[in-house]
């Protein structure tokens, strides 16, 4: 039994997008699909900062599937298509099964980390790329990140964490104690995204 | 007895309806074809806005059915005096917007042959699965009632069997407009949404609205001769109506009050329905409905060219509504930081910021949608004018 978390320091992270990309890349996602993307507090348009010079403040808030320990998403599911994985705590999704009734994405709160595939996926390239044995991805189903389930089940980490310059993001298990994301969440204050939703994140983002 | 009982001949109109009906159903299939081959993406729907006109006229005719069926089994649960022998087109009526709403489900889904699935691995605790099993019971329901009013007539069922099936398609009846609520209500993550009021006010919606369905067929029927009816009927019927339109806008003002007065999150959503996108759709169902019970309380007023008035202009208020209520829902996202989008992300992605995006009402249909929705529509028609020629729906002789 586990249950996995990520953790995002804000004060390392600088939108470079980086992550978006080897999330992108390592699940072979389809044109148009993002299972993570850098959103910007304050500004207007994605990087701009806020305020006026010389007081001008720019932050990013990278968001994707926060795993849930109280799922909004599992509960309505008519077919259990998304379900938290036992072992993991890990929010999974079955694209065999899932009927595409869209149920899943009118409930979860965090605003556009569940997509549907509104058409055939189509790709920049002729062939997949990433990970060999990521799931195959299919059309009129939901889909959205798995902590990269196909590698942390074979004792990787996710593609973002790996991939991040900054060093920013941090995954492992949020019920030992001597994990680094244990470690990081009980030495630094961090936020929950849309904590008062009683979703209960296994997402924390370092402030 | 008998000759009364035997299916109406129906004239050459009927039979040109019924053509028709039946035409629009099968381009409405091969447009539905088009949208499962081409894809969902010929339609206005995108990952924030994932549900668009075919959800909201599942909730329009879900409300639709149930004035039939609840006008129809109140008097004889109750033990009351019937309204004029209506009761079988009125169940009818019901009956066939039931099909038209599951119907809307089923063009609504992105993988609609794993159909199945929804009865092999059913996930009990989702409203979604709660609503299918509803439906599908008040529909079987909502026959066994048609066939044991006619059987009753025949004398072949007992008038207390009969009362406690009316009974059951009472209860049931509600419950099928609570748990539609449900789907939307038990969802914290859309405040819009979010109110225990869900429940009550979507059985008050579709009092409305089915009361008024019933009131324009009867009207029609008795002006082409189909049925006969005494006037004092539609008077209740009409002043029935003008009460559950009172009742809705009563529920309409205590949910207001209830978000708006704290002056929090819930305030901009009381907003954006007054003054915001969709005020348009909010005014028009609170004057309508308004209207709509002033007809039906005036006695002077109460002619039947002004009844159908009334009735129309009560659906088509609880229509209003329900575009409201899913497009307000996805009006005001949750986390509205700015971020890279594509096509995939919002109907209006090309305005190329959030903010933009969401300036008008984030969801339109297409044409495409639209074309599906009217072959449902004509489905549920075609159902309803052959039942009209071939069963036995006219009223008894008294
Ligand atoms: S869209 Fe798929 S995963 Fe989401 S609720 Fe429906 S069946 Fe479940």
């Amino acid at each position: 039994m586990a249950r996995y978390g990520m953790t995002i320091d804000t004060k390392r992270c600088v939108g470079c997008n980086a992550c978006t990309v080897a999330c992108k890349i390592n699940n072979n996602l389809p044109n148009g699909i993002m299972w993570t993307r850098v959103l910007t507090e304050g500004g207007d348009a994605p990087d701009t900062p806020a305020g006026v010079f010389p007081n001008g403040k720019m932050r990013y808030v990278t968001l994707s599937c926060q795993h849930c320990e109280n799922p909004a998403c599992t509960k309505v599911c008519p077919v259990g298509a998304t379900y938290k994985d036992p072992e993991t705590g890990v929010v999974r999704q079955d694209y065999d099964k899932c009927i595409g009734c869209r149920m899943c994405m009118a409930a979860c709160p965090y605003t556009g980390v569940r997509s549907f595939n509104w058409e055939e996926p189509a790709y920049a390239l002729e062939y997949a790329v990433g990970d060999a044995d990521a799931p195959e991805h299919q059309k009129h189903v939901v889909e959205k990140c798995t902590f990269c389930y196909q590698r942390t089940s074979q004792g990787k980490t996710p593609a973002c964490m790996d991939l991040c310059p900054a060093r920013a993001r941090n995954w492992g298990d949020l019920d030992d104690p001597s994990s680094k994301v244990s470690e990081l969440i009980a030495s630094r204050s961090y936020q929950q995204l849309l904590a008062d939703e009683g979703t209960r994140p296994s997402v924390y983002y370092l402030v | 007895m008998t000759t009364s009982n035997a299916p109406a001949k129906g004239g050459k109109a009927l039979n040109i309806a019924i053509i028709v009906a039946a035409v629009l159903t099968v381009a409405g299939i091969a447009l539905w074809a088009v949208q499962l081959t081409g894809g969902m993406v010929q339609t206005g729907m995108r990952n924030l806005d994932s549900w668009g006109l075919y959800i909201t006229m599942f909730m329009f005719f879900v409300g639709l059915s149930a004035g039939g069926l609840i006008i129809s089994s109140i008097p004889r649960a109750f033990g009351l005096e019937g309204i004029g022998g209506i009761s079988k087109v009125a169940v009818w009526t019901s009956i066939c917007a039931t099909v038209v709403a599951i119907g809307f489900v089923v063009v609504d889904m992105g993988q609609p042959f794993r159909v199945w699935e929804l009865f092999v691995y059913s996930n009990l605790s989702s409203p979604l699965m709660w609503d299918i099993i509803v439906l599908m019971t008040y529909l079987i329901l909502s026959c066994v009632y048609l066939w044991a009013t006619l059987r009753a007539e025949a004398g072949k069922v007992s008038q207390l069997a009969l009362r406690v099936i009316s009974v059951i398609a009472l209860v049931c009846a509600v419950m099928v407009h609570t748990v539609t609520a449900w789907i939307f209500g038990l969802q914290a993550s859309h405040e819009l949404w979010h109110t225990a009021l869900l429940g009550p006010w979507f059985v008050s919606s579709a009092l409305v609205c089915g009361t008024a369905l019933v009131i324009v067929v009867v009207i029609a029927l008795r002006k082409v001769g189909y049925l006969e009816l005494d006037q004092r009927h539609l008077v209740k019927l009409a002043k029935m109506l003008g009460a559950f339109c009172m009742v809705d806008l009563y529920f309409f003002g205590c949910d207001l009050l209830t978000a708006g007065f704290p002056g929090g999150t819930g305030a901009e959503v009381v907003e954006m329905l007054v003054f915001g996108p969709l005020a348009p759709f909010f005014w028009t169902e609170i004057v309508g409905t308004a209207l709509a019970a002033a007809i039906c309380f005036v006695p002077a007023a109460r002619k039947n060219g002004m009844l159908v008035i009334a009735s129309v202009l009560a659906i088509v208020a609880i229509l209003c509504k329900r575009v409201q209520l899913l497009v307000g829902g996805f009006q005001i996202p949750n986390v509205d930081m700015p971020f890279a989008m594509t096509q995939y992300t919002v109907t209006n992605w090309q305005a190329g910021s959030m903010a933009a995006a969401y300036e008008g009402m984030v969801y339109w249909p297409t044409m495409l949608e639209v074309g599906v929705v009217v072959g449902i529509i004509a489905l549920g028609a075609l159902l309803l004018l052959v039942g009209i020629k071939k069963l036995p729906l006219k009223p008894a002789e008294k």
